[in-house]
């Protein structure tokens, strides 16, 4: 990681020497950003927003979705940059399957492409035989550490429970991916795995009602913190307090929780600041720097009360 | 004992019974729709059904027409055993309704609607425009509307001629039975005229036709035989020439109808004006020159008209429900102007509508419910009802205007036309309105409580109450009416006072010198 | 030769028959044969917990259904009552959050909070939808889209948390095992079957939804019987926001998704007439048991999430279809 964060300094350093060079033509950095309505994505465009103010040496045009699943508005965006002729395009793709095409559209007009958030579909890539790099944290391997967290302090042969996120989401299926690691590493007992749609309120119901069908449940890994508030407060009518509850995401809401102890730990995948740093490598490379390879892995961290 | 004389007087030309329907029996639950009913039709004859609301026609005509099937008794037709198991098969064999309610889908043209039933196609199995609209236009030839565009949509025609059209689909199927349930309901005087030439026509190719009509006038003059359905029975069936129209209401209403002459009783004495009515112009007339005329206390004034001469207008104006274009209206000489029906309302007047399932009542909700529904204050105390108050004024208006009913908690819908006129009615003199304005205030009412209704009225009228009687049956504004306005194109053609009273009076007003334009829009 | 009063035959029910009784048994039947099926072939379902969690998972369900009961009933749908209850939630969420203010005022305040928010979101609908007479599908369509991004937008998409310890208490407590925020439900239930039934509002709105001519041409004023009831629809939405809050002990903006098609199936399996003018809200706090039982006993039964959805989608589908023969047949 610190060689990540090294080159991002003499990006910038770089960048703003570029930047006073051509004050009038500063590169424009267009931001494509999954659903506003997370406050995962809503705290990564304040960060990048942010980032813009204190830099000063580019414009950010950010541009949103409706929904998870509105992947139409990407693409839509994707092709709107390439008329405006945006310097870059930095994306959080939807669906690493849809995205790839007008992504090799971009590619093709000149313009710098940073995929980050969500890879693209790597059989997706080679059909259309582009090369792009991914830059982003590892879902799978963030589920994992609060998995792991959750093993090692429950012991082998754990019953425990998997909270998922939206069937189909590509997060989803890499945090329940990394769970499930988790589970075959330490002998977990997986007694039941059901989604509830990221949603607090459903994984409350969800969850009492996996409680009630296995009483002997002793952890349970939400692949978001919402969802693990969820769980927390079934847990609470329930008068359970022998029950440990990991989540994801490390919101301001669960702070409180794993301060006192009703969650075990979550993960903080710095979200806030992924989307600037993808706007740095992205600059980077307009400013003549080597194209980005493989995946560029951005930090993640193990969230516990102390 | 009513009399049962089956006449098996011969027919025009053959006497074997084309159709003959025996004992048939048909329950609803516990109600008892039909009860035992035998008659049968010969081969080109035009065969009347009469008989009160409820008394099993429309059961009838939904057995041989396959919507419902029978529980006992056997059908024949040409000697087989006949039981359509749905509408379809029904028309398949040669069985054509013309039902009393419109089943004309609205914004398709006409041509789409007379094919409905069997779409032209190509040979590519797209639809074929030209020959949907050759049909049509050979269908419309037919009955002799020449002068109609078969692309137009349905809701560009006028109620009478929807009807038509209506017809004219049933008419392009070749029928061995056409079955017309009350097909002159909408239609005025001029129109049925041109129905029964085309009913007779139907008869001379050899077709039966079966005539369902509250009107015993039309069944005397175009029928053969007619069959008299009373309490889900079949009463008797007479040759035209051997009966009467008395001797067939009698048998309807299974006793002597209280002849109810215009003549026996005493002159009203109308009093002040009630409304003065000048320059009226509703949003629906596109002339300026409007109606003007009086009202006053204890009279009944009659409207006639075409269908779509203006009149419905002038109530629905007067009664705040259409915005006033111009002119004034004086209630009590004072000048007033309705916002709404509710101010009209709070002003003393009720409204009768036309159409009672559509305007008039809430049909799944209870007689009483539906009686109270314009005089809620009576009933209830601070927002809540009071359900022994509603069903006591419920009961006593029902009973004074003799309204036959099973419970109040039963819907509306259970009950028969004339009874659910008189709920109506009900609902508006619960109100003890001053003036009552009413749009045909018997349409699909049969005999017996049309008299009923007549009566009601007149002392309503002996009471004081201003009554204004907008209608299309001629007898029934000479029966009721102290003076009659007749209306063509928006505008009053004449005025006429009792002496004058007659229908030839009415129609040539009514037609006048705008006869062929006031046909074109009907 | 007997005279007796012939009717013809009908095939529409009304509320105040014996009809309207088959139809809420009917329904009650279903509900016990989920119950049976669900005891039987599962180990925990009729447990006082389990039962607990019935009752608590159903409650805001039940409480959009109550409001959506009126809206159906004058023949309108409300598709915005999930993101109403979203907005309101937020709404009340930065109210309770607010410095300064004690935990019984700063609860007071959330709770006024709420159902104004509802209660301007249901007007504002019923204005604009009786008005203009345009279908409240789709003005409800247009406040699902503004209440939602609303509640993003006052919330910046972050939720709301920390709230006084009493507000959670309510949301937790119990009475003999019975969650006290569904019993505030079963009193909204009650207070609605009182008002349909016995006050002049209800009967008329039972009247509009029949037949809304013949109650405008009987001199009410029928817009303000439609404003009213769409207002009681978003104030149910803002009371579902309420027992939301005390329930999770969280405002989330992204609350509520699709939570008006669970209430409008709720008080369409409960027998009420899509077209208007028919049925109870009787049969509205059945269909929320129904849903509610479904949800709860399928999990029990360890049927995987999408076997689960399609099955819910199929029970809609039955009670529908049966409540079409229920019909047919107790009209006969």
């Amino acid at each position: 990681m610190k060689l990540f964060k090294i080159a991002a300094a003499a990006a910038t350093g770089l960048a703003m020497l570029a930047g006073t060079a051509q004050a009038d033509d500063k590169p424009v950095v267009g931001l494509i950003m999954k659903s506003l309505a997370n406050e995962f994505f809503q705290n990564m465009l304040v960060g990048a927003q942010a980032h813009e103010e204190k830099r000063g040496d580019y414009e950010l045009i950010a541009v949103g979705m409706q929904n998870e699943t509105d992947f139409e508005s990407q693409i839509n965006a994707v092709e709107n940059f390439i008329t405006q002729g945006v310097d870059a395009i930095v994306v959080a793709p939807a669906d690493s399957r849809a995205m790839v095409r007008p992504l090799k559209k971009a590619m093709e007009a000149g313009i710098v492409v940073v995929n980050f958030d969500v890879a693209l579909d790597a059989e997706a890539k080679k059909q259309q035989k582009i090369e792009l790099a991914f830059v982003g944290p590892d879902n799978r391997g963030g589920a994992k550490l609060a998995g792991d967290a959750l093993g090692k302090k429950l012991g082998e042969g754990a019953k425990v429970v998997i909270i998922e996120g939206n069937p189909g989401a590509d997060n989803a299926n890499e945090r329940r991916l990394g769970f499930e690691a988790s589970v075959a590493e330490y002998k977990l007992d997986l007694l039941d795995s059901r989604t509830a749609h990221w949603e607090t309120e459903e994984a409350n119901t969800v969850f009492s009602n996996m409680l009630t069908a296995h009483p002997d449940i002793q952890g349970v890994m939400a692949a978001n913190d919402s969802m693990a508030i969820g769980v927390v407060k079934a847990l609470e009518s329930a008068g359970r307090d022998d029950i440990v509850v990991v989540g994801f995401d490390n919101i301001p809401a669960v702070g409180p929780m794993i301060q006192d102890g009703r969650m075990h730990a979550t993960v903080d995948q710095f979200g806030t600041d992924m989307a600037a740093n993808s706007i740095d490598l992205a600059l980077e490379v307009v400013g003549g720097a080597d194209q980005l390879k493989g995946w560029v892995k951005t930090p993640i961290k193990l969230v516990t009360a102390n | 004992m009513a009399a049962a004389s089956h006449s098996a007087a011969p027919a025009p030309e053959q006497s074997a019974a084309f159709l003959s329907v025996e004992g048939l029996k048909k329950h609803f639950g516990g109600v008892r729709a039909l009860d035992g009913v035998s008659f049968s039709l010969e081969k080109g004859e035009i065969h009347a059904l009469v008989g009160e609301n409820g008394a099993g026609k429309s059961t009838l005509i939904k057995i041989l027409s396959g919507v419902f099937p029978f529980d006992a008794g056997r059908i024949l037709l040409a000697g087989e055993s006949y039981q359509p198991a749905n509408p379809h098969e029904a028309k398949e064999i040669g069985v054509q309704v013309v039902h009393q309610e419109f089943n004309l889908l609205d914004h398709l043209s006409i041509a789409e609607n007379i094919s409905i039933e069997k779409m032209p196609r190509t040979r590519f199995g797209l639809l074929d425009k030209q020959e949907m609209n050759r049909r049509a236009r050979e269908a419309l030839d037919a009955i002799g509307l020449t002068d109609i565009d078969v692309k137009a949509p349905v809701s560009s025609l006028g109620i009478a001629h929807r009807q038509l059209v209506e017809i004219s689909r049933a008419l392009q199927f070749k029928s061995r039975i056409l079955i017309l349930d009350e097909p002159t309901a909408t239609l005025t005087e001029r129109e049925t005229k041109r129905l029964f030439d085309i009913v007779a026509s139907i008869k001379a190719d050899g077709v039966t036709v079966v005539f369902v009509s509250h009107h015993l006038e039309e069944v005397f003059a175009i029928c053969d035989r007619v069959t008299v359905f009373r309490n889900g029975k079949t009463i008797a069936t007479d040759q035209i020439v051997d009966t009467t129209p008395e001797g067939v209401v009698q048998k309807m209403v299974g006793r002597d109808l209280a002849a109810s002459s215009r003549n026996e009783e005493a002159p009203r004495s109308p009093g002040n004006i009630a409304l003065r009515v000048e320059s009226l112009c509703t949003a629906a007339n596109p002339k300026d020159r409007g109606v003007s005329f009086d009202l006053r206390y204890g009279e009944i004034v009659g409207i006639a008209g075409l269908v779509g001469s203006g009149r419905t207008e002038i109530l629905r104006g007067l009664f705040g429900v259409d915005p006033i274009r111009s002119g004034q209206i004086f209630q009590d000489t004072r000048d007033v102007r309705f916002s709404g029906p509710r101010d009209a309302i709070a002003a003393g007047i009720g409204f009768v509508t036309e159409d009672r399932k559509d305007e008039g009542l809430i049909l799944d909700m209870p007689i009483a419910a539906n009686i109270s529904l314009a005089n809620m204050q009576a009933i209830s105390r601070s927002g809540l009802l009071q359900f022994s108050a509603e069903n006591r004024r419920s009961r006593e208006r029902g009973s004074k205007l003799k309204l036959k009913y099973g419970k109040l908690s039963d819907p509306v819908a259970s009950l028969s036309g004339g009874n659910q006129q008189k709920v109506v009615l009900a609902k508006w003199l619960a109100r003890n309105p001053k003036v009552l304005l009413l749009d045909e205030p018997t349409r699909g009412v049969d005999v017996g409580a049309k008299a009923e209704i007549y009566t009601i009225l007149k002392e309503l009228a002996r009471q004081g109450v201003a009554l204004l009687v907008v209608s299309s049956e001629m007898p029934e504004l000479i029966t009721l009416a102290d003076r009659i306005l007749v209306l063509a194109e928006h505008e009053i053609q004449g005025e006429l006072q009792r002496p004058e009273f007659s229908e030839e009076n009415i129609l040539k007003l009514a037609y006048g010198q705008t006869a062929m334009a006031g046909e074109q829009n009907q | 030769m007997t005279t007796q009063t012939m009717t013809e035959p009908v095939q529409k029910t009304s509320r105040f028959s014996v009809r309207s009784v088959l139809q809420n048994a009917g329904i009650g039947l279903a509900l016990l044969a989920l119950i049976l099926f669900f005891s039987v072939f599962t180990e925990h379902f009729l447990t006082p917990n389990n039962i607990t969690n019935i009752l608590t998972q159903i409650t805001i369900n039940l409480v959009l259904a109550v409001g959506m009961t009126f809206v159906i009933l004058i023949g309108g749908i409300d598709l915005s009552v999930g993101s109403v209850m979203a907005f309101a939630a937020v709404v009340a969420g930065k109210a309770i959050t607010l410095p300064g203010f004690g935990p019984a005022e700063a609860i007071a305040l959330a709770i006024v909070a709420a159902t104004l928010t509802g209660v301007a979101c249901g007007m504002f609908n019923g204005v604009v939808s009786a008005y203009w007479s345009l279908p409240s599908f789709i003005i409800t369509l247009g406040m699902l889209n503004i209440a939602r991004g609303a509640a993003l937008h006052v919330s910046d998409a972050q939720t709301i948390y920390s709230f006084p310890y009493a507000f959670e208490e309510f949301g937790s407590a119990m009475v003999y095992g019975i969650p006290v925020v569904f019993l505030v439900a079963l009193f909204l239930v009650f207070v609605a079957w009182f008002v349909l039934n016995f006050t002049v509002f209800g009967r008329l709105l039972y009247g509009i939804g029949n037949n809304e001519e013949a109650v405008r041409l009987a001199g009410h004023s029928v817009f303000w019987y439609k404003v009213a009831a769409f207002t009681i629809c978003g104030l149910t939405a803002g009371i579902a926001a309420i027992v939301y809050m005390a329930r999770l002990n969280i405002s989330s903006p992204i609350a509520g998704i699709g939570f008006e098609l669970n209430a409008i199936a709720a008080v369409i399996i409960g027998g009420t007439s899509l077209a208007g003018g028919r049925g109870s809200v009787i049969g509205t706090l059945l269909g929320a048991f129904i849903i509610g039982v479904l949800a709860n006993g399928l999990i029990l039964i360890g049927l995987s999430d999408f076997m689960r959805q399609m099955i819910t989608g199929i029970v809609i589908i039955i009670a529908v279809v049966l409540d079409y023969y229920r019909a047919k047949y107790a009209a006969k």
